[in-house]
């Protein structure tokens, strides 16, 4: 074989290995609330508890709601920004943060709106009027 | 009736898509000039038949019929006409549609200018990719499956089982749901045409690839390729710039990229298109790298079809925040891109022995070597976008249920690849013109790199840069840029018409330092308190009630109406008000903030803008969404946008107050509300020149004013109006009013007449409703006059975005240079096209 094959597979297999070490590094997998209990950094995905209090706060600059997640538990969640658009239309949450003393404190959160993409149809509005 | 016909209209598509394949490779098999003519009618036909089946599609829209499913989900009674146009292509049928539509003007294109041998294999290709996209909007339905999924389906045939269609299978709602507000930009209107066009001319090269692997004539295709590819990658890098603009003037995420997945999707087969294009432009120069065009050219179609899988099948459904509807079309589109791969890597592969391999190897310091590393860094960097993006399917080899990778590996590996292609673009223009040995490519490096020391060195004492890594980049960018621009130079000079790639280039040095100094050098805009806040977060001195500390940053801060505050040391600014507008969007509220640099530099007003969203608002609520104002500047951009307002929280407030009045069904609730108002005066006794403090506000009776007779009632035997002035103690806020206090007869008995005078601002209203002229004092009745008064204020979120602009100069250039490019490689292939 002639060196600069072997130089060039080498190098793919290298290059491709420290890449999917990377990949597989810099994801993780989404949990529930008890489980991000034990990591430092969790991925949750749940909906808007919208039986709790929620609200922004001005005095502490936070705005804090409750989760429910797929499994079912309900826990407080602390995000530093204002509420998001479409907040309460969001279908599904997802935050990004830690767990302290059963409180999640969100770093990010990503929502899963209706809207234009939306398919899930609500007929509510429009209801009894025929053509 | 009119979707009847857009049905059929669809199914004659579909079917003579079926037959002008057949009988395009029919033609390409024989070598039949007249069946492939007759094909050439089969596809103008089908062009013919699209149109129809879209004009039927946009007058449903504009007539507003809500019975089919594709119009009551996307428009509502009042959308603007514009809107209802792109409306059109709004939702994903639509979108397949429009695609469809640009690909059939492209296949005529092709049909007009295409060149023997490969016109009839280039147009079986086109009418291959016709078929699987129609395939997705026929929507037939054979019970046991169903194939594709009709823009013209009713209501009812999209939820059968809905209790009011079984109960009235007729029914016709009275509006839509509208289209997303956020979607209302001029920008959105033409982002989707524009990424269909680069789709629809990414099918060429692909074609053309095909179709050389078919005739085994392996280089002359380039030619009438290249042209196509740089336009669409032309229309690409102006939608994904559509794209990114627009998320940075509407959304509140305060970027214009964000690594999302359908950006990315957006992306890679631009990378992979511009792979493509270096490996062409070696091809035609030098007659190597034949394997190595096809294979992107093969590869950039793939990469689309791959992300059209990606964003349309619901595999990101979890991950991006604005994927589409799952359509049930996950079959289709894994049968589309499966089609497409075997085709195009399957028939490669069976011909790569007999592709032509170049006779000896080039050397490191050529134009070849050099242009061709650029092509296998830019499809690097797409392979590790790829990798990333598809975390839903290929994170499962690591995890069950995996996350998109963190922010942090796309940065990681596109940096240090950047910087070796930045360098390799100079190196690489300096070889494409002339042949260099490594002295005399030092030689002419010396001064170009000389400059760009200094201007690096300069950038990083200015900008306070302290990462060696980000020396190494800014120094990478300011090296392209000089690199590039002393060979423009020199070009311009000697023939001005060959700049297009030079000037693509030095795009590209000059986007590199627009990002890193726009994402990297943000900083928040804030109040000297929350600044002092942050600090005190930063050192841990700050804890939560639970006894935790707080590690979150605050980046944001409130202003009091008139009340200044100083922001990063630098400017005055001042909150003044907002203004209901109602326009263009009704409840649109615009806020008014004045900024008063501190070093006496020019005064300017921002208006960012607050709006409730209709389609997602409902009687309990308003969902608020927030415009951005961006100003943008040669330095520096502001962005800010109002995160919350006096206003806004009142109106929730309402919302809340009626929804439980509502769930409380009382019966004397309009009696309540209505002592609950009587309750709410008081009456003020004030006697000339007296200040009276009552809650937040002080009231001072400054003087009687004579009333002019037109105000006042018929028979008046007293008129008179009193000069008030009232002032918010807190903010200095104060109003005068003049109230009329007048006494007239009627069918001789007396009556008082005052009129209340409205102050807006504080929802008060104040009456002038006695006067003792014993005393020489009046009594005001004032409504409204709250005691837990607050002035109002908003929440501002600010950020300073250092060289935005040179972000959209870099991109422009990308633009200018790919568009040079397309005329001169263009009119070369129409010169040998006449003279054969």
């Amino acid at each position: 074989m002639k060196p600069k094959l072997i130089i060039g597979i080498v190098s793919i297999i290298v290059f491709t290995s420290l890449l999917m070490y990377n990949f597989g590094n810099s994801i993780s997998t989404y949990v529930n609330f008890e489980e991000a209990e034990a990591r430092t950094s969790s991925h949750v995905v749940g909906t808007w508890d919208s039986t709790g209090e929620y609200g922004f706060s001005r005095d502490t600059m936070q705005f804090s709601f409750h989760m429910k997640d797929r499994a079912g538990n309900v826990r407080k969640v602390i995000y530093p920004r204002p509420k998001p658009n479409n907040f309460e239309q969001a279908t599904q949450l997802v935050v990004i943060g830690e767990m302290r003393n059963n409180v999640f404190y969100a770093n990010e959160m990503l929502m899963k709106c209706p809207s234009k993409y939306n398919d899930s149809p609500d007929f509510e509005k429009a209801s009894t009027i025929e053509s | 009736m009119i979707a009847e016909a857009g049905r059929w209209f669809l199914n004659f598509a579909f079917l003579f898509s079926v037959c002008s394949m057949g009988l395009y490779a029919f033609a390409s098999v024989r070598n039949n000039k007249k069946v492939e003519r007759i094909s050439n009618w089969f596809w103008g036909f089908k062009g013919v038949f699209v149109l129809g089946a879209s004009i039927a599609l946009i007058y449903l829209i504009m007539t507003h019929q809500f019975q089919y499913y594709y119009v009551w989900n996307y428009t509502s009674l009042d959308l603007e006409t514009k809107y209802l146009f792109s409306a059109f292509y709004g939702g994903q049928e639509g979108s397949f549609m429009l695609w469809i539509f640009f690909a059939f003007f492209v296949g005529l294109g092709l049909i007009v200018w295409t060149r023997k041998p490969y016109r009839a294999p280039v147009m079986f290709v086109m009418a291959m990719t016709q078929f699987f996209l129609l395939s997705m909007i026929i929507g037939w339905d054979f019970g046991f499956t169903k194939i594709g999924a009709s823009p013209f389906r009713t209501i009812a045939q999209e939820m059968p089982n809905a209790p009011f269609l079984q109960a009235n299978p007729d029914f016709v709602p009275q509006d839509g749901t509208g289209l997303n507000d956020l979607l209302k930009s001029p920008w959105m209107m033409i982002h989707p045409p524009i990424i269909f066009v680069g789709f629809s001319m990414m099918t060429v090269p692909f074609a053309f690839a095909i179709a050389s692997l078919w005739t085994k004539t392996y280089h002359e295709w380039i030619r009438p390729a290249l042209p196509w590819t740089l336009a669409a990658n032309l229309s690409l890098l102006t939608a994904i710039f559509l794209g990114g603009y627009w998320a940075y003037e509407t959304l509140s995420f305060g970027g214009y990229w964000a690594w999302d997945p359908v950006e990315n999707a957006s992306l890679v087969p631009w990378l992979i298109g511009t792979a493509g294009i270096h490996a062409m432009i070696i091809q035609r120069k030098s007659r190597r790298a034949h394997k190595a065009s096809l294979f992107f050219a093969i590869l950039a179609y793939v990469s689309i079809i791959y992300q059209t899988f990606l964003t349309r099948s619901g595999v990101l459904a979890d991950q991006s925040v604005h994927s589409f509807v799952d359509l049930g079309l996950y079959n289709q589109l894994l049968a589309f891109i499966l089609a497409v791969t075997i085709m195009g890597i399957g028939f490669y592969l069976y011909r790569y022995k007999e592709l032509p391999t170049p006779d000896k190897e080039s050397k490191f310091l050529s134009r070849e070597f050099m242009t061709f590393t650029g092509a296998m860094l830019l499809f690097i960097l797409g392979l590790v976008i790829i990798l990333g993006t598809s975390s839903p399917i290929l994170g499962k080899l690591f995890v069950d249920n995996p996350t998109p990778p963190e922010i942090q590996f796309y940065n990681n590996w596109s940096m240090p690849i950047a910087i070796i292609m930045a360098l390799a673009t100079v190196v690489g223009q300096y070889l494409f013109w002339e042949r260099h040995s490594w002295e005399s490519l030092a030689g002419e490096l010396i001064t170009p790199l000389l400059i760009t020391s200094t201007v690096s060195v300069v950038s990083i004492v200015l900008g306070n840069v302290t990462s060696i890594y980000y020396m190494i980049y800014i120094f990478a960018g300011w090296f392209t840029v000089i690199g590039n621009g002393t060979v423009l130079v020199r070009l311009l000079r000697k023939n001005p018409k060959l700049v297009g790639g030079t000037i693509t280039h030095i795009g590209f040095g000059l986007l590199l330092l627009g990002i890193i100094a726009s994402s990297v050098y943000t900083v928040p805009m804030l109040d000297p308190q929350t600044t002092n806040y942050n600090t005190r977060i930063e050192q841990g001195e700050v804890f939560d009630d639970e006894g935790f500390p707080i590690t979150q940053k605050v980046e944001m801060f409130e202003l009091k109406v008139n009340q200044p505050k100083l922001v990063n040391e630098k400017y005055m600014v001042t909150y003044e008000g907002y203004e209901l507008t109602n326009s263009p969007r009704p409840g649109q509220q615009n806020y008014r903030l004045r900024f008063e640099p501190i070093d006496g530099g020019e005064v300017f007003y921002m208006s960012p803008e607050v709006y409730p969203m209709l389609t997602s608002s409902g009687p309990n609520g308003v969902d608020w969404s927030v415009d951005p104002h961006v100003r943008t500047g040669m330095v520096k951009d502001i962005y800010l946008y109002v995160a919350g307002s006096k206003y806004v929280e009142q109106r929730n407030e309402e919302f809340e107050r009626n929804a439980q009045n509502e769930s409380m069904m009382p019966v004397g609730n309009q009696d309540e509300e209505q002592t609950e108002e009587q309750e709410d005066s008081q009456i003020i006794e004030l006697s000339r020149g007296e200040t009276k403090s009552v809650g937040p506000f002080a009231f001072t009776f400054r003087n009687f004013v004579p009333a002019s007779e037109e105000a006042l009632p018929e028979n008046t035997q007293i008129g008179i109006r009193s000069l008030i002035h009232i002032e918010h103690e807190s903010s200095g806020r104060a109003f005068e009013a003049e109230p009329l206090f007048a006494v007239y007869t009627e069918d001789d008995r007396s009556y008082t007449y005052s009129p209340p005078i409205e102050i807006k601002e504080w929802d008060m209203n104040v009456l002038f409703s006695k006067v003792r002229p014993e005393s020489d004092s009046i009594e005001l009745t004032v409504y409204g006059l709250d005691e837990n008064f607050e002035e109002d204020w908003v929440l501002v979120v600010a950020e300073q975005k250092p060289f935005v602009s040179v972000v959209w100069l870099g991109t422009f250039m990308l633009m200018a240079g790919f568009s040079i490019s397309i005329f001169r490689h263009w009119a070369r292939e129409k010169n040998t096209a006449e003279k054969n």
